[in-house]
């Protein structure tokens, strides 16, 4: 079953006078509980499918459905909800909460949902524990490495249950040992959670833990399936 | 909410010194409101109270003829209209359950005669009984020479400031007829030619008022020279005399006058005042008189009391906890029904200047404040935005993870609802405590304008709870319209911003 499809999907930016495609027409299917990976080259329009598909940007035209549910006519209620509920994001510069404490950033999304402050904590401990960052749970995200911050927001992201993960570039900021240690991760992740992990990259080491690669090159998806 | 208060205080901590501008913003408009506040409240009841309680009470009737509701210090020339009705008016009084006490009395102004040059100087009369003016306004004044007057007759009671006035001009000084010269008294100009002082201890008065074509010049023993309690210089030019001898003076029927047995024929004479003189000399005045002759002789005459002679004004107390505007709606009907030919006019309105000064200065204190508030307003607004767009790839983060717009602008409202509580309700705390302390200091003045402010000779400024709830209104006021913009600017900022600033 698809949890997310995507048919003639177009993104234009202008820029002054002059429109910029950033997308030309992406048809996309992804599986459920599959860990793929957007690859290709800076410019080529992967982070811009990734926003798209996340509810973070808006298609200029085509149709994109997430979970089942067509996203592009949606008001901005709507798919905040659909990014609270649906879907978890990993941002490249591990984007958390500097007041919060690792703990507080991963409950961060449940409190949002209203789920009771007991609940939100269990679920956290659970997860902290998870990406191993079970003795820094009180600590700020200052005073965490870029490493353990990654760690932190693959946590907050999986923390809701979502039906899909999504990472730009989530190891760019990291060196490759710790890079790689996220990847394990997030692949472990998607075995316990069963969760769907979308990611891009433009690193080639990167690939091996895929087990679908969609390569995306001027907008266009180039190359697709690849067989990880 | 404990979410949005938590990040809210924990941003406030890490920006500690964008959070400190605010907040000394906020403690400086709270003080400051706070303590105007108290001026205004405490100028409004000081003028209230002196005035009130100590000069014209609450509602002042005056006759329908009267053009300005101001009667306290209306300018030479605009006297105060007669009011004839005394009788039916304190009839309608007595009906009324809210009204405490009143006191009718003469207002007008006098000539003081000056027997040793031609130059006349003027001074307001109020002429009463004094028995009742004391019952009256029990605490207004104290008598700082000579005595308060107590057997009936002539007597005046002269305000010492109007007695300066009077020096300042006539190079006479005007003493009790008991007291004589109090050295202390003297202004220090009459106290370095005390030798040649020119002294007396009765003044001639000869009454202003319009309509009367005739006056008398009285002269009047000083029994006493008084000091007014509060607002002296104000108050200072009215001396008050008793009643029948203000009657006499304004050129008024006195009750005397009207005790007096009138024959028949000079009544009926009397009686054709205004119509055609030719009727003078009529049949019908001729053949009238015998047969008047009857009835006069079947009448008894009837007893004259001082309440049938003219008055002014009535000076009309409320009884305390009375709304004095649905007091005066009642009363106004009452006398309309009785055919008065008097109206109510709150005190503010009859105390003409007084009252608008007080309000003036009230308003100047509060746009004063205001402006204080829009400055920190606009502080407060270009602070929080600059926060908002330097925070713009956490707020787009959080907008991303599923934080809805009001989420967001909630957080920015409440780190300004914090800072306002802490700050500016420390602020409010010391206002309070300052407004508490300063009438400790018996901060006094004999400046008219201050006066006016401190309502009364000592500032006295004073919080009511309403006050201070007013106060943290205008707060939450301030710190709702501080926080709009930036809430906005907060809220318009997209998940895309988490990624695009990086």
């Amino acid at each position: 079953m698809n949890i997310i499809e995507i048919k003639g999907l177009k993104k234009d930016y202008p820029l002054g006078a002059t429109i910029v495609p950033a997308l030309r027409g992406v048809d996309l299917e992804v599986g459920e509980g599959d860990f793929m990976s957007i690859i290709g080259p800076s410019g080529s329009g992967k982070t811009t499918l990734l926003n798209i598909i996340g509810c973070i940007d808006f298609a200029t035209s085509g149709l994109v459905s997430v979970g089942g549910r067509e996203i592009t006519a949606l008001n901005d209620r709507q798919i905040t909800d659909i990014r609270l509920n649906k879907i978890g994001f990993i941002f490249q510069t591990f984007n958390l909460i500097p007041v919060l404490d690792v703990l507080e950033n991963i409950e961060f999304p449940l409190l949002l949902m209203k789920r009771s402050a007991a609940e939100a904590r269990k679920r956290a401990e659970k997860l902290v524990e998870e990406v191993g960052l079970k003795e820094y749970a009180a600590h700020r995200p200052a005073e965490l490495s870029g490493g353990q911050r990654q760690r932190v927001a693959i946590a907050r992201a999986l923390v809701t249950n979502p039906d899909i993960v999504l990472a730009d570039e989530p190891t760019a900021n990291l060196d490759s040992v710790t890079g790689a240690s996220i990847l394990e991760l997030m692949r472990r992740m998607n075995e316990i959670e069963k969760t769907t992990f979308i990611f891009s990259t433009h690193d080639a080491n990167v690939l091996k833990y895929a087990r679908r690669i969609v390569k995306i090159k001027d907008g266009l998806i180039e190359k697709e399936p690849v067989a990880a | 909410m404990k979410l949005i208060l938590t990040i809210a205080w924990r941003n406030i901590l890490r920006h500690k010194g964008k959070s400190l501008v605010i907040g000394v913003i906020l403690f400086t408009g709270a003080f400051l409101m706070t303590v105007g506040n108290g001026v205004i409240a405490g100028m409004a009841r000081g003028v209230e109270k002196n005035i009130i309680d100590g000069f014209m009470g609450d509602i002042v009737l005056m006759s329908d003829e009267q053009k300005s509701d101001n009667i306290l210090l209306n300018m030479m020339g605009g006297s105060i209209e007669p009011v004839y009705t005394y009788k039916a008016i304190k009839e309608v009084l007595r009906a009324q359950p809210y009204v405490q006490k009143w006191l009718p009395a003469g207002k007008n102004l006098a000539m003081i005669l000056n027997e040793n040059d031609a130059t006349p100087m003027a001074l307001y009369l109020i002429g009463a009984d004094l028995t009742a003016y004391r019952e009256m306004f029990p605490d207004n004044f104290t008598v700082i020479e000579g005595t308060y007057p107590a057997r009936a007759g002539r007597a005046l009671l002269l305000p010492g400031f109007q007695r300066g006035e009077i020096y300042n001009y006539s190079n006479t000084w005007f003493m009790s007829e008991t007291g004589g010269v109090v050295k202390e008294h003297l202004k220090k100009e009459a106290l370095e030619e005390l030798a040649a002082l020119r002294v007396s201890s009765s003044i001639v008065l000869m009454g202003m008022a319009s309509g009367i074509n005739s006056t008398t010049d009285i002269r009047f023993p000083i029994n006493g020279v008084i000091k007014y309690g509060a607002l002296d210089q104000i108050f200072g030019h009215f001396a008050i005399v008793d009643l029948e001898s203000y009657r006499e003076c304004l050129g008024y029927l006195t009750a005397a006058d009207m005790a007096a047995q009138v024959p028949q024929e000079e009544k009926k004479l009397l009686g054709l005042e205004g119509a055609s003189l030719d009727s003078l000399f009529g049949e019908d005045m001729l053949a009238e008189a015998p047969k008047a002759a009857p009835v006069r002789a079947a009448a008894a005459p009837a007893a004259v009391s001082a309440e049938d002679g003219v008055y002014n004004v009535v000076f009309i107390k409320l009884k305390p906890g009375v709304n004095s505007g649905d007091a005066l709606r009642r009363l106004n009907a009452a006398l309309t029904a009785a055919g008065a030919k008097v109206r109510a006019v709150p005190w503010n309105k009859a105390s003409g200047p007084i009252g608008g000064m007080a309000l003036i200065i009230g308003g100047a204190l509060f746009v004063f404040v205001m402006l204080l508030f829009s400055v920190a307003v606009i502080i407060i607004v270009n602070t929080l935005t600059m926060s908002a767009l330097e925070r713009a790839p956490e707020l787009g983060m959080m907008r991303a993870v599923g934080a809805q717009k009001p989420f967001i602008a909630g957080m920015f409202l409440g780190e300004t609802a914090i800072l306002s509580s802490l700050f500016g309700g420390l602020g409010i705390a010391l206002g309070v405590l300052a407004v508490r302390v300063i009438p400790l200091l018996k901060i006094s003045t004999n400046n008219d304008m201050l006066q006016l402010l401190y309502g009364g000779n000592i500032f006295s400024p004073i919080l009511s709870l309403s006050a201070i709830a007013l106060t943290i209104l205008q707060l939450a006021a301030v710190t709702v319209i501080a926080a709009l913009y930036p809430m906005r600017v907060a809220a318009r900022v997209t998940p895309l911003d988490a990624v695009t600033r990086d």
